[in-house]
């Protein structure tokens, strides 16, 4: 009878096992605290809801590198008068049951952008005076004024949802992608389930529980011990198995702005004494990890119109001696003591590093006093309207661009009118407007053409890293994460070995 | 004894009330919610829509009337980070508080009795030991570093218990077993105190002397005589867990009322902040209550 029934049960597990085979769990570091699609762009929900619940009408590639793609849009081109038209997918049905159409992308847009609610898109869109016009059920225009080239680009951040959605926070999204939310524990866990009717190739994952903890040891031990699959981010510490522990260069990039209207920064010599001041080689495989890319430009290798010419300042004390020597003589105050701001916590070992750039900038003559502040504090020193009466400046923050474009970086923090801008430079102002309303490979020129300015002859500002992260996956899983990865992580890209 | 539950009840809503005006403005000092949660990136005009659709532009004294008015009909009013309810948050956490809190201060009090009551019998015995050790552990272990190698231990390295989470009652092991070092450690010092002092009494002598047992002396005329510092540092040590443990919810992914409170700061989501405030402040209020008739359960002298 015994026997029987251990085999009975064995039997029983077996035929559980297929559908516990497609399920994933995924442990991320903060909890979403609303799944409301217009907050997409917001990393803790993105990751939940992007591409999984709520698709876009264009979709960058950056996995295969493939550039922009099309999604809810099968393709779009300029008008004449500088209006995109969008031509939509058929057959594409919502979660709910509903027909996907123009009406739906009207409403989203109208509906992110409404003043009432608070949703994080419209800051991507600012500046501009955007309509939309429904043509037919499968056409849409968009009407904007400036001429807006990336359009197609910024429509990559637009989650689409029906007509029929409240103009408020919902907490049950409806949208059309592969996946529905079928529970929703605050605080606990959120369970994806794919849905019957996707337009697209079925997934591969059936079930995917999102879990939340916000200590990067705990995430690490959930992996190794099987209650999770997937841990996007763990410290690069726990990172010590080899079968499951990977580095990969995200969308973060570490720089210090210098306030250019304040001397003594405001001479080049000095800006140049800085750079060859820091020995950046020696944080990488010591207080960062191995991996960690030197910086030439705000934004990530990966991203458009980065300009592979453009090399790291070489690391010189005796030039720096030298520039500040000269400045010295030609009377300008190289002696005031310059602030280096950090913020508290900003990224693992900041204080170490950045006492480390304030040993070496000092070694090379400048006095250098450092300074941490609280999140709050630390944006009131990051973002216009600087304080009055400030002295020089060199405020170290940590700039995410996982969008694959550098317009999403270059006017806040280089345009004159940028709000975290050091600068203001005619010059510059004109390549950025220039570079964001130019398509293909002039967009691309005007690109590596402002990072090499901004970089060799402006020197506006202290580029320091490209940082990495650590995930941890199951065996079971064959997926790895992205310089995407911080801001949505597609199920449909997860397979099973 | 309605009188002083009534007299009670009056003092504390009035220091509620003073707390409730205490927070609503200092919250209000630490700057404005449109920094934190709208991106670096967000334009002024955004910033002045988030203010007004939550009503961040009107004078302070505004805000408060408001508040004040719709507390009055028991609307804690909305959480900017959550768009729902602040006091349905709130609830949600605070039940996972009390049930950790509760479950945490029975077990810590039982074996605290047994094993101070034990070590006080027979100074510098097994039992004595035992009480200086856990004493010494729970004074000096830092809890998240405890929490950790519990988890590597237990977890990771044996596969005993789960890491972390809330689904089973196997998950509820490792977060008891470390809230439990602390106050166990300091209240086994107190209940031996205690009863060194009651077992040296002339009331233990005669109970000795007329040939009652061991236990019967211990634990029926010297405990019931020590329990009086043991419930006022019981009653402290469960208002430090009411308030939410925040360290060991964080860890182990317990969405109490601790974490939720110190992320409601941080994101200067104040609402959930009062709400919370409010919440346990009211617990407190309850289990201080509670102390104050187990004294007179205890003593009949103490009278109310």
């Amino acid at each position: 009878m015994k026997k029987v029934m251990l085999w009975g049960a064995l039997a029983a597990a077996t035929a559980l096992t297929p559908a516990f085979a497609q399920d994933v769990k995924i442990v991320l570091n903060e909890e979403a605290d609303v799944l409301e699609p217009c907050m997409a762009t917001r990393s803790n929900v993105g990751r939940i809801t992007m591409q999984n619940i709520n698709e876009t009408l264009t979709y960058l590639d950056i996995k295969g590198g493939t550039g922009l793609q099309p999604k809810l849009a099968e393709s779009w081109e300029q008008n004449p008068d500088g209006s995109w038209r969008f031509k939509l997918r058929s057959g594409v049905t919502f979660s709910d049951g509903t027909t996907f159409d123009a009406k739906d992308v009207k409403h989203s847009f109208d509906r992110a952008m409404d003043a009432s609610i608070t949703c994080e898109v419209p800051r991507y869109f600012g500046g501009m005076t955007i309509s939309a016009e429904v043509l037919d059920d499968l056409t849409i225009d968009f009407k904007v004024d400036p001429v807006q080239p990336i359009l197609p680009l910024l429509m990559t951040l637009l989650t689409i949802v029906p007509e029929e959605t409240p103009v408020e926070f919902i907490r049950e999204p409806v949208g059309t992608g592969p996946y529905a939310l079928t529970e929703w524990t605050p605080g606990q866990q959120i369970v994806l389930t794919a849905r019957e009717g996707y337009w697209g190739d079925a997934p591969a994952v059936q079930t995917a529980t999102y879990l939340f903890r916000g200590d990067p040891a705990v995430r690490g031990a959930m992996v190794a011990t099987g209650e999770a699959d997937i841990a996007p981010s763990i410290a690069a510490l726990d990172a010590t198995n080899a079968a499951t522990d990977f580095s990969y260069l995200d969308s973060e990039t570490v720089y210090a702005r210098l306030d250019h209207s304040v001397p003594p920064l405001d001479d080049l010599r000095v800006r140049k004494a800085l750079n060859l001041a820091v020995d950046r080689e020696a944080f990488v495989g010591t207080l960062l990890p191995e991996g960690a890319l030197l910086a030439t430009a705000v934004y990530p290798p990966p991203t458009l119109g980065w300009n592979p010419d453009v090399t790291v300042w070489e690391y010189n004390p005796d030039e720096a001696r030298k520039l500040l020597e000269e400045a010295r003589a030609d009377g300008v105050a190289v002696d005031t003591p310059i602030t280096l701001i950090g913020r508290t916590a900003n990224f693992p070992n900041v204080t170490e590093i950045l006492e480390a750039v304030q040993q070496q900038l000092q070694e090379a003559g400048f006095t250098v006093e450092l300074q941490f502040y609280e999140v709050a504090e630390f944006e009131a020193l990051y973002s216009k309207p600087y304080p009055d009466g400030r002295g020089p400046m060199m405020v170290v923050a940590m700039h995410d661009n996982s969008k694959g474009d550098p317009s999403f970086s270059m006017f806040f923090k280089y345009a004159s009118e940028g709000r975290q801008s050091g600068i203001a430079d005619s010059k510059v102002d004109d390549l950025i407007a220039r570079a964001s309303a130019a398509t293909d490979d002039e967009r691309v020129a005007l690109w590596q053409e402002l990072q090499a300015y901004l970089h060799d002859e402006v020197v506006a500002d202290l580029l320091l890293f490209h940082m990495v992260g650590f995930s941890r996956v199951s065996e079971r899983l064959d997926w790895r994460p992205t310089m995407a990865t911080n801001s949505m992580l597609p199920l449909a890209e997860i397979n099973f070995n | 004894m309605h009188r002083f539950i009534r007299q009670r009840a009056i003092a504390s809503l009035i220091s509620l009330m003073l707390l409730v005006v205490a927070v609503f403005f200092l919250s209000r000092l630490t700057g404005d919610p449109a920094a934190l949660y709208l991106p670096v990136e967000a334009s002024e005009e955004m910033r002045q829509q988030f203010r007004e659709v939550h009503g961040l532009n009107d004078p302070v004294l505004v805000q408060f009337g408001r508040y004040v008015s719709d507390l009055a009909q028991l609307n804690f009013g909305d959480s900017i980070r959550k768009a729902r309810p602040a006091f349905e948050i709130v609830i949600e956490a605070f039940w996972w508080t009390l049930q950790l809190a509760l479950i945490t201060m029975a077990l810590v009090t039982a074996a605290a009795i047994v094993l101070g009551s034990l070590a006080a019998f027979r100074a510098g015995g097994l039992f004595d030991r035992l009480a200086t050790v856990s004493s010494l552990i729970g004074a000096s272990a830092p809890d998240f570093w405890v929490a950790i190698v519990a988890i590597v231990v237990f977890s990771v390295g044996l596969g005993w218990v789960p890491t972390s989470g809330t689904g089973t009652l196997a998950h509820w092991i490792l977060p008891i077993a470390v809230l439990f070092i602390r106050p166990f450690g300091l209240i086994v010092q107190v209940v031996r105190g205690a009863m060194i002092t009651a077992l040296s009494s002339a009331y233990v002598k005669t109970a000795r002397a007329k040939g009652v047992k061991s236990q019967a002396i211990i634990f029926v005329h010297a405990l019931r005589n020590a329990m009086l510092p043991v419930i006022t540092v019981i009653g402290d040590q469960a208002a430090a867990l009411l308030n939410g443990a925040v360290v060991i919810e964080t860890i182990f992914g317990f969405p109490g009322v601790g974490k939720l409170m110190i992320d409601s700061i941080l994101q200067r989501d104040f609402n959930v902040v009062l709400a919370a405030i409010m919440v346990t402040a009211m617990a407190i209020f309850l289990m201080n209550l509670l102390i104050d008739l187990a004294y007179s359960l205890l003593d009949p002298r103490i009278r109310h």
